[in-house]
């Protein structure tokens, strides 16, 4: 296939059809192509992605309809099992099956709130504000509760009053930058996906 | 659509590989193909075209049941498969004479039915007398992807009596005797693109061969051409059929029909992308090029 050109690729036009096989075969395209004019073209996707509940990571295939390009806003209408996943071979359990409610639902959390002790109100703040005080709250729990050496005198090093849990749906690499985090800290008690 | 299954079943269903290759069934493939056909042609706006291609199928199947199993060398398979290569290359046709035949045949039949139209019983006649180097040559064009050196006139009825010949050789074959190609996108028994996709009822997607009629695993939401799985989209007319769409590449601006058999179980390929015309025009429009042909439809030779 030396001789490979863009003819390769071509479009089934009024032009190319009364010289295709059909035309030449005396059958009018006419008809087809008048046809045509009434029909509206849909847009749909599939993407690829993985359950966000457990370490089990089952592959999810989500169904969208609608044209991101137009004025129609993109909308997933369905989640399945992904057929071709080695991990799930297209089957969730009860909670993965039951995900597109969770996409869809009008509690779910979108942005970081923050209740103050005492409050009954949540207020919502920036991921700045969270991550900042997330960070003023570990250090602190950290200073105050580091264990450096046990009963015996022996250096252990544990942090052992926070825990830490990591997404599922986590890569290799992902996994990896998780323990670099979190082992020097001390942590013990964390799970995440690079145990599975 | 979603239903529990038993625990037995999935022990079951994970010990099973995913079939990665189906061979076509020699006793139906070209009957089923005919049925689908009559069943589409009715109240469609090509109704004369997919009645002629209907006759065009049963006929092939005729030709088909009366050839004798094909022989293999079985030392050659094992060649080609051990480097990674179709094992019954469409490049070959000049080993395979017998094809020529099944062509005269295959025109006899055709003309013999009385309701046919002048233009293709002369058509049908003229096929009939192109001498045998003028036909190898014109099967190298279709062959070889030099869609531009193809009569389109001709090209349907060259096409189906390959087909049958390569059926015929395909369904001999043993599945674990075919090596899976470094190219998602080729058939791994004939090396021939294929015609459109079917996402069959068990939610796996097989290519379907526009030559010898196998199919071949390909996870689903991925270009079929450039391999890409940023940008797919699937297209289908509103209101009309959805089960049949075109999956469209943003990469290289390329789509190939996709089938889902969970919306129509009679689906078949080469016959519901034939009888899918009208998407054609309208993805193309949209700025689409269509990836291959239909083996039985040829756009004109300057497109």
């Amino acid at each position: 296939m030396t001789d490979m050109t863009r003819r390769q690729f071509f479009k089934l036009t009024g032009a190319t059809l009364v010289g295709s096989s059909l035309g030449l075969l005396g059958f009018a395209p006419g008809p087809a192509l008048a046809e045509v004019r009434q029909f509206k073209l849909l847009r749909a996707t599939e993407t690829r992605n993985t359950c966000p509940y457990c370490s089990v990571a089952c592959g999810i295939l989500m169904y969208s309809l609608g044209d991101k390009a137009k004025n129609a806003e993109a909308s997933i209408v369905h989640i399945e099992g992904d057929p071709d996943h080695p991990v799930n071979r297209g089957t969730l359990c009860p909670k993965g099956a039951g995900l597109l409610d969770m996409v869809h639902s009008k509690s779910r959390l979108t942005y970081p709130e923050y209740r103050a002790p005492g409050s009954d109100k949540w207020q919502r703040i920036s991921w700045n504000d969270a991550l900042d005080r997330i960070a003023r709250l570990l250090k602190a729990d950290r200073d105050a509760n580091f264990v450096e050496k046990n009963a015996d005198g022996l250096t252990v090093n544990r942090w052992i009053t926070t825990g830490m849990l990591a997404a599922s749906g986590a890569t290799n690499e992902v996994g990896y930058l998780t323990h670099k985090v979190v082992r020097p800290l001390g942590l013990l008690v964390f799970d995440n996906q690079a145990r599975v | 659509m979603q239903r529990v299954l038993p625990s037995d079943e999935i022990a079951r269903s994970v010990a099973q590989p995913i079939p990665r290759l189906r061979l076509p069934d020699r006793a139906a493939v070209f009957d089923r193909r005919a049925a689908r056909l009559d069943r589409l042609a009715p109240d469609h706006a090509l109704s004369g075209y997919l009645q002629l291609m209907a006759d065009v199928a049963r006929t092939q199947q005729v030709l088909l049941s009366a050839l004798p199993p094909p022989v293999l060398d079985s030392a050659e398979l094992a060649r080609a498969a051990a480097h990674r290569m179709p094992v019954l290359p469409a490049g070959d046709h000049r080993r395979h004479r017998e094809w020529q035949p099944i062509l005269a045949g295959l025109c006899e039949r055709l003309a013999a039915q009385e309701h046919r139209p002048g233009t293709v019983a002369d058509l049908l006649r003229r096929v009939h007398q192109i001498p045998a180097p003028v036909l190898d040559e014109q099967v190298d064009a279709l062959l070889g992807g030099r869609p531009e050196h193809v009569d389109p006139a001709t090209a349907p009825f060259l096409m189906a009596a390959l087909q049958v010949l390569w059926v015929a050789l395909a369904a001999a074959l043993d599945p674990a005797a075919v090596a899976p190609l470094d190219v998602p996108g080729v058939c791994p028994v004939c090396g021939s693109l294929p015609v459109a996709s079917i996402v069959r009822g068990d939610g796996h997607r097989y290519l379907h061969c526009a030559l010898c009629a196998s199919e071949w695993h390909l996870v689903r939401a991925k270009c079929s051409h450039c391999d890409a799985v940023d940008g797919i989209a699937y297209r289908f007319i509103e209101h009309g059929n959805d089960g049949v769409r075109a999956e469209t590449c943003e990469q290289c601006r390329v789509y190939r029909k996709i089938l889902l058999q969970e919306k129509d179980q009679h689906v078949e390929a080469v016959a519901d992308d034939l009888a899918s015309l009208a998407l054609d025009v309208l993805v193309g429009e949209a700025g689409y090029h269509r990836a291959s042909v239909n083996p039985l439809l040829w756009p004109a030779a300057e497109g």
